[in-house]
């Protein structure tokens, strides 16, 4: 066989694999590998019923700030929100990321959106694929930002436990109030003076 | 250079460097090897009598996208990880034909130039003194046209998210397009020696 006629022929041969390999990524369609998990599902719906799912957003304060060991905040929401304001430390991952979350040992993890809706669907898929401490943040960031960030002293909370949120809240940069309208904080420790903007934007619609 | 090589910390930062070295030697060989070191050839893409340019682009971009594209599927490479460049629709329709004029006029691209230059070509070098002082001059004008560079932006946009099709679909159209190029660009290439003769 010639030079030229084998040289062709190695061409068709790659030309060939190729052809294959294309047609067989159309039938597989999407690039990104099934994640298939397991659910435990009665151990999860216990876990609901024992509210084990949640914590609340004085409860992550409480862990920010004490610096527990191998907490891991999440935020699902999108890259402009993260960008607008996130709780400190938070690190941005998107909701189908979660599938390949790598876990760094020992960890925590704390999942939140806006409302806490995304959070909890997160909670459910992080455990699908194994995670066992994973929470989701009750309420979301609008929970963060009415009783972390401004926080009003409702008439049932005793002075202590006020003392105790008000004290947290002034950590994150918030302004805990009594009895009056919250005022947002100028700057907030959203990491830009912007942030409070975005804060403002980020309220409970009729607050 | 980019995950996953550098994020997940299979290579430290200098690790990177020292891959990025060998990586661009090898891309300067193989540029080299296909003879696009020689404004000639790559003149050639430009009257269709030698399609050697796109036969090598292809082949490349039709190699690493079902590279990647199996690496993902297969687990291997998480391609969320990937830089994606981000599209701003205006200021690169602009940048394009900038980069279209000056690769017309000088018969190199960034990558070819620097071949050239490397092979001792003195219009190699001119070019790439030439790049170096466009993205000078480029970078000295940024301020100034601050708003148009950012103008129109579309952040990650890719070819399935703006058809609306699966990845697999325009690997498999990419993939058909450069095959059925690769078919018939001797019958272009003599097409377009005819032209010229008789021209």
């Amino acid at each position: 066989m010639s030079d030229v006629s084998l040289l062709r022929r190695s061409h068709l041969v790659l030309a060939a694999i190729a052809g294959l390999l294309a047609l067989a990524s159309a039938f597989a369609g999407s690039a990104h590998r099934a994640s298939v998990g397991t659910i435990d599902v009665a151990a999860l719906a216990r876990d609901i019923e024992r509210e084990a799912d949640h914590v609340t957003a004085l409860e992550l304060a409480q862990w920010i700030r004490d610096r527990k060991p191998g907490l891991r905040v999440l935020d699902v929401r999108t890259d402009s929100e993260f960008a607008d304001f996130h709780i400190p430390n938070a690190e941005h991952v998107q909701l189908r990321s979660l599938a390949t979350l790598v876990s760094r040992g020992d960890e925590t993890l704390v999942l939140y959106s806006e409302g806490g809706a995304h959070a909890a669907q997160g909670w459910v898929l992080l455990r699908a694929t194994g995670f066992t401490r994973v929470y989701f943040l009750r309420g979301g960031l609008l929970d963060w930002i009415d009783d972390v960030m401004s926080p009003v002293r409702a008439a049932t909370v005793s002075d202590s436990a006020w003392a105790k949120q008000a004290a947290l809240s002034r950590y994150f940069g918030g302004v805990p109030r009594v009895g009056a309208t919250p005022m947002l904080p100028a700057a907030s420790s959203g990491g830009k003076a912007g942030s409070a903007a975005a804060v403002a934007k980020l309220r409970r619609r009729g607050c | 250079m980019i995950a996953p090589l550098s994020d997940a910390g299979a290579l430290g930062p200098r690790g990177v460097l020292v891959a990025g070295f060998f990586v661009g030697i090898a891309f300067g060989a193989c540029l080299e090897r296909a003879g696009l070191g020689s404004a000639r050839k790559l003149m050639g893409q430009f009257d269709l009598t030698d399609l050697a340019v796109f036969k090598v682009m292809f082949t490349a971009i039709v190699t690493a996208m079902l590279g990647l594209f199996w690496l993902s599927r297969s687990g291997v490479l998480d391609l969320d990880r990937l830089y994606l460049p981000e599209t701003f629709l205006l200021p690169q329709l602009a940048g394009g034909v900038i980069f279209g004029v000056g690769f017309a006029l000088a018969g190199l691209c960034p990558g070819t130039s620097c071949v050239a230059a490397a092979t001792g070509r003195g219009d190699g070098l001119a070019v790439v003194l030439g790049m170096f002082s466009g993205v000078l001059f480029t970078g000295w004008l940024v301020p100034a046209f601050g708003g148009f560079f950012l103008s129109t932006a579309r952040g990650g946009f890719t070819l399935p998210s703006l058809f609306g099709v699966p990845q697999g679909m325009v690997v498999l159209a990419i993939v058909a397009v450069a095959l059925a190029g690769f078919a018939a660009s001797a019958r272009i290439e003599r097409w377009a020696a005819r032209g010229r003769a008789g021209a």
